[in-house]
């Protein structure tokens, strides 16, 4: 294989796996919660920011970017801090957004907060404003002295690592009784309630962990590829994960998985390949009018996605009629 | 002290935008409950609907009924070509969302690939300046302040005096039991999809008009304003949008003057949440407390 390839293939495997952690994290919310987070994307750039900035250090006046920094920390912490700084971001943005609101409410408003920090980091120094941070250093990159093809595998292993974390973290929460609770609270909240579940801490629950792997997400990425402004996480973006998880089949992690897959990776390399023959703008609008053509083929011929999600059945006779109640399988099931 | 004057001037042009695109983005939303996020971008099909009449010699009230009657059109076959079906197969709420989502991106992104980032003008004329104390409008932002003071006035007539206004309120307020009334909710649907259409046009045209040029990007970053202004006066309510479209609109031009103006949506943005954290339902909360939208 070239080398040329070589960079293409691993700079693909490390978008690979930034998408799948953060489809994760949206899955989480919106596939099994049920929050429809138009402001994602928000989350993904917040951790983008902050693992950028603690590995630059703080900017001094005679830098060529302006922005509010501390550190340098070394290697791992960027990315940890990043992750508390996305929970922490969905701390505050829940209180506001899914104490007292809820459906088209929530995501209208979760547009708006979108628009607002997209407004704010453009238009402020807090992150250098719209150029965005740059020549971020690559992690452990003079400590390992490997060639720049090494290191771009090496960072592919830590995706990879970084990737198995995620899904520990997503799989014993889905996997438990706190996963089972969220499902019965997006099937029918009422029921859900009624059988004693705090809903806003469930809702909770999921937005902030998920808030947290988007940040990770981001983190990763901007690590990966050393620059981050505020043009690249427009609220559309988030549009794309929407896409990949409901094409995935939302509510399973394995769906967020090949959803991650095919929407972000597979489509859109798929449409760079397309000749460049109108304008400059044509193949990045082909790719959103794929996206957007896509996900309305998967919402009518397989709204449940590639994978659906697995029907729950009751575990025993005794538990059964609250579990179903919980499940919401006596309620008019929409997701047919 | 002049400059502030001269902010609400701005704020009221703004303001009168708002209020068309807004008052026809909550009308439907009321009327149906589907959440249409292609708004902004029949807005931007709509101007260049408009902008085609004007190639071929039409004036500014060609232009504009041009746009009213492109909003019109491509509203209600989005509704009968797109949501419906969706709808009738079950697809819900949440899903709902992502199908106008989708929608939103193919028709903005079209026009982007077909015609590249290119800024177009309406070719109307600037308009003579007229002087009203420290407040300067251009002929152009009279008409259409004129125009959305006229429209928000027969959206009341209308919704208040005539039945057809009547079967949309009973419509927006319980579908099933306005249909076992005998009101034809199909016609009133269809009704309530074209004048949103219209009047989405119309505020399509307007901006297109007082922004001076447009892209295929101008209607759909003018959506967030408008959810904002809706949402602000309660969804579903038309007098609220309206209210709401003031708010948003004179609020940003004068946090212009103090604060900086890059910063002037966010100042409106900001007062939208503070109003949802502390009055959920917004300021008229008929509508969205029927529906249980917020708790």
């Amino acid at each position: 294989v070239s080398t040329a390839a070589q960079y293409y293939i691993t700079t693909l495997l490390v978008y690979a796996g930034v998408d799948v952690v953060a489809c994760w994290g949206l899955n989480l919310q919106f596939g099994v919660a049920g929050i429809n987070n138009f402001a994602f994307i928000v989350f993904q750039a917040i951790g983008a920011y902050t693992a950028a900035v603690l590995a630059l250090g703080p900017s001094t006046p005679d830098n060529f970017q302006q922005y509010v920094g501390a550190g340098p920390l070394p290697f791992p912490l960027p990315i940890l801090v990043a992750a508390l700084a996305g929970g922490l971001a969905a701390v505050i943005v829940g209180l506001v957004g899914l104490l007292r609101l809820r459906t088209d409410y929530q995501a209208m408003v979760l547009l708006v907060i979108s628009l607002i920090a997209t407004t704010v980091a453009t238009n402020s120094t807090i992150v250098n404003g719209a150029a965005g941070i740059a020549v971020v250093p690559k992690p452990l990159f003079d400590t390992l002295g490997l060639s720049l093809l090494d290191y771009q595998w090496a960072y592919v292993g830590l995706t990879a690592v970084i990737c198995v974390l995620a899904y520990l973290v997503v799989h014993r929460i889905t996997g438990a009784p706190l996963g089972r609770a969220m499902r019965a609270m997006r099937d029918n909240e009422p029921a859900a309630a009624a059988a004693g579940k705090n809903v806003f801490r469930l809702r909770m629950i999921a937005f902030v962990v998920g808030g947290a792997l988007a940040a990770v997400s981001g983190a990763v990425l901007v690590l990966f590829v050393s620059a981050w402004s505020p043009a690249g996480w427009l609220y559309p973006e988030t549009f794309v994960y929407f896409a990949a998880v409901i094409v995935g089949g939302r509510g399973n992690n394995m769906g967020a998985l090949i959803g991650a897959l095919l929407v972000p990776v597979a489509f859109l390399e798929a449409t760079r390949f397309l000749p460049d023959l109108v304008n400059p703008t044509f193949i990045s609008s082909m790719q959103w009018i794929v996206i957007g053509v896509v996900t309305l083929l998967f919402l009518w011929f397989w709204p449940r996605g590639v994978v659906p999600e697995r029907r729950r059945r009751p575990l025993e006779p005794g538990n059964g009629r609250v579990m179903r109640l919980m499940s919401g399988r006596t309620q008019r099931r929409t997701d047919r | 002290m002049s400059a502030v004057v001269a902010a609400i001037g701005f704020g009221l042009v703004t303001a009168a935008v708002l209020a068309l695109a807004a008052v026809g983005f909550t009308l439907q939303f009321g009327v149906t409950n589907i959440l249409n996020l292609a708004y902004g971008d029949v807005m931007t099909a709509s101007v260049f609907a408009a902008y085609g009449v004007t190639l071929l010699g039409g004036g500014l009230l060609l232009a504009l009924s041009a746009g009213a009657v492109g909003g019109a059109v491509l509203s209600l076959l989005l509704n009968r070509c797109l949501y419906m079906p969706f709808l009738r197969r079950g697809t819900e709420l949440f899903g709902m969302i992502i199908v106008t989502i989708s929608a939103a991106l193919i028709i903005q992104y079209a026009f982007l690939a077909a015609l590249g980032p290119i800024f177009f003008r309406l070719p109307v004329g600037e308009g003579n300046v007229v002087r009203l104390g420290a407040m300067t409008f251009t002929t152009n932002e009279l008409l259409i302040m004129g125009m959305a003071v006229v429209a928000m006035a027969g959206i009341h007539v209308v919704l208040r005096y005539t039945r057809i206004g009547k079967a949309m309120r009973a419509t927006a307020g319980d579908p099933a039991l306005a249909r076992s009334c005998g009101i034809p909710t199909g016609r009133v649907i269809d009704i309530a999809w074209l004048a949103s259409g219209a009047l989405c046009g119309l505020a399509g045209v307007s901006l297109a008009i007082t922004l001076a040029t447009f892209t295929a990007g101008t209607g759909s970053a003018f959506l967030v304003p408008i959810i904002a202004a809706a949402v602000l006066g309660g969804v579903g309510q038309p007098y609220g949008a309206m209210l709401g479209a003031l708010t948003v609109g004179i609020v940003s031009e004068v946090s212009a003057v103090y604060i900086s103006p890059q910063y002037k949506s966010v100042a409106a943005f900001t007062i939208l949440i503070l109003v949802l954290v502390i009055r959920p339902h917004g300021i008229f909360a008929e509508v969205s407390a029927s529906r249980g939208l917020a708790a």
